[in-house]
C-alpha cells in the first residue's frame, strides 16, 4: 500500500513537472547554429579568420532582424567555431565536434587537406558544407551536400595568367607549393594554365613545415625562370620564399595563383619593395559596394573585420546558405536546403551577380562564381585591382 | 660548381642554426635527463621578445637579441626551479610539464600578438656576391653569431668550473653529489642556459625567416631529430649532427627537390640509427 502511494506521488510529480515545462517547450526559441571550421592558427590563420568573421557577420545580420525567417519561425543564429589547423585530421575532428553539437550547416573549411578530411564525416552525417578547397576532387557528384564558396584555379588561373603574361612578359615559370594535396592539386592546375598560354612551366614541391627555403630557392634559380608562382603555399611560407628569392638575386615577377594573403606575404617578405613585381588572385573585386560589408561588420560586431579579402567571398557564400535555409523552411533537412541552394540565383547585394559553375571540371554545378580581380604590384607600387568577369569554368 | 659551393654555404648556415638549437636541447637531457618539449616554445618566445623590444620599445636589434636570450633564460630558470625540479626524475611528469609549457608559450604569443606573422626584418640587408656565389648579409651575420655562441657554449662547458660541474652531474649524479655538487643549484642554471640558447636562436633566426606563434613546432621536430641522430645528451654529437642535417638538407633539396630531399634526410637518419641505435656519439645507457 505504501509502495502504491509512493508510485502515485512519483507519477504526480512527473506529471506536474511535464505540465510545468510544457509552456517552456512551446515558447523555446528556434535556434540555428552555424558551424565554422577553418585554420585559425599558424601561417594560414588569415584564411580561417576570414571564414569566422564572415559567419559571425551573417549571423549578426540575421539576428538584427530578430532571427532568420525559417517557415513561420524566426531563428536566432549563433556561430560555433573550430580550428581545423589546416589539416585533414583537424577538420575531421571539427566535423565530429559539430555533429556532437547537433550542428547541420558548416561554413568552411578552407584548403584541400581540411576539406578532404571533413567530407566523409559530412556525408555520413548529412552535413551541408559551404567550403573551399582547390583540390581536383574538392566537390563532385559523390559529395552532393558539399559546395564551393568560389571557383578554384580551374576557373580563374587562365584569365590571370593571360593578364600577368602581358604585363611581365613571362616566358618560363616555376610553380612552387607544398607536396600534399593542398599544394599539388593547385600547382598542377596553375602549371597547366601557364602552358595553355605558351609559357614553359616547372612544378616544384616542398615538405609542409619547412622553415628555411634557401636550398629550394637555389633549386628554383637553377631552372632559370623569369617568374615564380607561389601557388597555394601558406602566406607565411610564401613570404619567406620571396624574401630568400630576392636575397638570392631573383629579379623576375612573382605570382600567387592560390589563396590570397598579400598583406601577410608582404609583412613576412619585408614589404612591397621586396615583392617588387607581384601578381595575385583577388577572390573579390573590391568596390564601394563591397566595402559596405566591412562597415556592416564594424557596426554589428563592433570590431575590425578580418583583413583578408577572402572574408568578403565567405560573406557571400554564408549569405547564400542562410537564404537557402530560409527558402527551404528547415534547419534540419540539409538535403532540402541543398536543393534550395542549387536553385537560388547567384546575386549578392554587395558582391554582384554571378553563376553556379563546376560541371566541366568537377562534374557538378556547385561552385559559386562571382566577379573577381587580379592584384598587381609593379616596381614596389600596388596598382588598382583589375576586375575580371565571373569565371565560367569553361 | 657555383651551385655546389652555394649549397655548401647554405648547409653550413643551416647547420649553425640547428646546432645552436640542438645544443640547448641536448644539454637539458644530458644534465637533467629531461626531454624539453618546450624547446620550440622558447624559440618562439625569443623571437617575440626581440620583436616586441624592437617594435614597441624602439630598442636596437642587438639589445633586443640580448633581452630575448635573457628573458628565455629567466623563464627557463624559474620553470625548472618551481616545477621541473620537484619531479626531475619522473619522466612522465617532466614530459607533461614541458609539453604544457610549450602549449602555454605558443598560445600566449597567439593571444598577445595574434595569429598572423608580424613584419620583423633583420636590420642588415643586402647580399655579398662574387661571380655566381652569394651569401645574404643577414645570414652571414647570423652564421657568425651562431658560431660564436656555439664556441662560447663549448668554452663554458669545457673550460669553466660551472661547465665541469654540469658535466659531472651528467656523467654520474650520485658521485657528483658526493663530491659536493648541488643539483638544486645547478639544474635551474643548466635549464636557463639551454632555454636562453633557444631564445637567442629565435631572436636571431626569425627576422631572416618568419615569426608566428606556431613556428616552434617544426623547430622542436628538427632539434629532436638532430639530438637523436647525434646521441641524446652528447654536445659533440648534437653539433656534428646539426651540420650533417644542414648539409644533407641543402644538397638533397637542391639536387633532388623538396620532397625527395626530406625523404632522403629521414632515410639517412633511419639508417644511422639502425647501425648505431644510440646515435652518432651517444652512450647506450645514460649514467645520470
Amino acid at each position: 500500500m505504501i509502495r502504491d502511494n509512493r508510485s502515485v506521488k512519483s507519477l504526480a510529480a512527473i506529471a506536474v513537472f511535464c505540465l510545468a515545462s510544457l509552456p517552456l517547450s512551446a515558447a523555446a526559441a528556434c535556434e540555428l547554429k552555424l558551424g565554422m571550421i577553418g585554420v585559425m592558427s599558424g601561417p594560414a590563420a588569415q584564411w580561417g579568420l576570414a571564414i569566422k568573421g564572415a559567419a559571425e557577420l551573417v549571423a549578426a545580420e540575421a539576428n538584427k532582424n530578430g532571427g532568420l525567417q525559417v517557415g513561420n519561425e524566426k531563428c536566432k543564429t549563433s556561430v560555433v567555431a573550430y580550428d581545423g589547423k589546416y589539416t585533414a585530421e583537424g577538420a575531421a575532428a571539427g566535423a565530429n565536434y559539430m555533429v556532437g553539437q547537433g550542428i547541420k550547416f558548416i561554413i568552411g573549411p578552407v584548403g584541400s587537406p581540411e576539406i578532404t578530411g571533413l567530407k566523409p564525416i559530412a556525408n555520413r552525417n548529412n552535413l551541408l558544407v559551404m567550403g573551399n578547397g582547390y583540390a581536383k576532387d574538392a566537390i563532385g557528384p559523390q559529395w552532393p551536400l558539399v559546395f564551393h564558396n568560389g571557383p578554384g584555379p580551374s576557373g580563374w588561373a587562365d584569365p590571370i595568367v593571360r593578364v600577368a603574361k602581358t604585363k611581365f612578359n613571362i616566358k618560363k615559370v616555376v610553380v612552387i607549393a607544398p607536396n600534399d594535396q593542398g599544394g599539388t592539386d593547385i600547382a598542377s592546375v596553375d602549371a597547366a594554365a601557364y602552358k595553355k598560354n605558351g609559357i614553359e612551366a616547372i612544378e616544384e614541391y616542398y615538405q609542409r613545415g619547412t622553415t628555411n627555403f634557401a636550398p629550394i630557392v637555389t633549386r628554383i634559380l637553377n631552372a632559370r625562370p623569369n617568374a615564380v608562382d607561389t601557388a597555394s603555399s601558406p602566406p607565411g611560407d610564401a613570404g619567406v620564399i620571396i624574401k630568400q628569392l630576392r636575397q638570392a638575386g631573383f629579379d623576375g615577377a612573382i605570382g600567387r595563383l592560390g589563396g590570397p594573403g598579400t598583406s601577410e606575404i608582404a609583412r613576412v617578405a619585408g614589404g612591397y619593395d621586396v615583392l617588387k613585381n607581384f601578381y595575385w588572385f583577388e577572390p573579390v573585386y573590391i568596390d564601394d559596394k563591397v566595402r559596405e560589408i566591412s562597415k556592416a561588420y564594424r557596426d554589428l560586431l563592433k570590431a575590425e573585420p578580418p583583413e583578408n579579402n577572402l572574408f568578403f567571398q565567405w560573406v557571400g557564400a554564408a549569405r547564400m546558405v542562410m537564404k537557402a535555409i530560409s527558402k527551404a523552411g528547415t534547419i534540419t533537412d540539409t538535403k532540402k536546403v541543398a536543393e534550395a541552394l542549387r536553385s537560388l540565383p547567384v546575386d549578392d547585394p554587395n558582391l554582384g551577380k554571378g553563376q553556379w559553375i563546376g560541371k566541366e571540371f568537377f562534374g557538378i554545378n556547385q561552385e559559386l562564381s562571382l566577379p573577381f580581380g587580379v592584384g598587381m604590384i609593379v616596381n614596389g607600387k600596388e596598382l588598382p585591382v583589375q576586375r575580371i568577369a565571373a569565371a565560367t569554368g569553361k | 660548381m657555383e651551385g655546389f659551393v652555394t649549397c655548401g654555404l647554405i648547409g653550413i648556415s643551416l647547420g649553425a642554426q640547428y646546432a645552436l638549437l640542438a645544443l640547448g636541447f641536448t644539454l637539458i637531457f644530458g644534465i637533467l635527463g629531461v626531454v624539453n618539449f618546450a624547446h620550440g616554445g622558447f624559440y618562439v618566445l625569443g623571437g617575440y621578445v626581440a620583436y616586441a623590444a624592437v617594435h614597441y620599445l624602439g630598442a636596437p636589434y642587438v639589445l633586443a637579441v640580448i633581452a630575448a636570450a635573457l628573458a628565455s633564460a629567466v623563464l627557463g630558470y624559474v620553470f625548472e626551479l618551481v616545477l621541473v625540479e620537484r619531479r626531475v626524475d619522473d619522466h612522465h611528469a617532466t614530459l607533461m610539464l614541458t609539453l604544457g609549457l610549450n602549449l602555454i608559450l605558443g598560445t600566449g604569443m597567439l593571444v598577445i600578438f595574434g595569429p598572423e606573422s608580424p613584419q620583423f626584418t633583420f636590420p642588415i640587408t643586402g647580399t655579398l656576391r662574387s661571380g655566381g656565389y652569394y651569401v645574404p648579409l643577414a645570414n652571414f651575420v647570423v652564421l657568425c653569431t651562431c658560431l660564436l655562441a656555439i664556441g662560447a657554449v663549448y668554452l663554458l662547458m669545457y673550460r669553466t668550473d660551472f661547465g665541469r660541474a654540469l658535466r659531472a652531474l651528467a656523467d654520474d649524479r650520485q658521485v657528483a653529489m658526493a663530491q659536493g655538487l648541488r643539483p638544486r643549484l645547478l639544474f635551474p642554471l643548466a635549464f636557463a642556459l639551454s632555454t636562453g640558447l633557444a631564445g637567442l636562436t629565435g631572436a636571431l633566426v626569425t627576422p631572416i625567416l618568419s615569426l608566428s606563434p606556431s613556428i616552434g613546432d617544426p623547430v622542436l621536430a628538427t632539434s629532436f631529430l638532430i639530438v637523436i641522430l647525434g646521441g641524446l645528451g652528447s654536445i659533440g654529437g648534437a653539433t656534428a649532427a646539426a651540420f650533417i642535417v644542414g648539409m644533407v638538407e641543402a644538397y638533397s633539396s637542391v639536387y633532388l627537390g623538396g620532397s625527395k630531399g626530406a625523404l632522403l634526410l629521414f632515410v639517412l637518419v633511419l639508417v644511422i640509427l639502425v647501425v648505431r641505435p644510440s646515435g652518432l656519439f651517444g652512450r647506450d645507457v645514460r649514467a645520470a
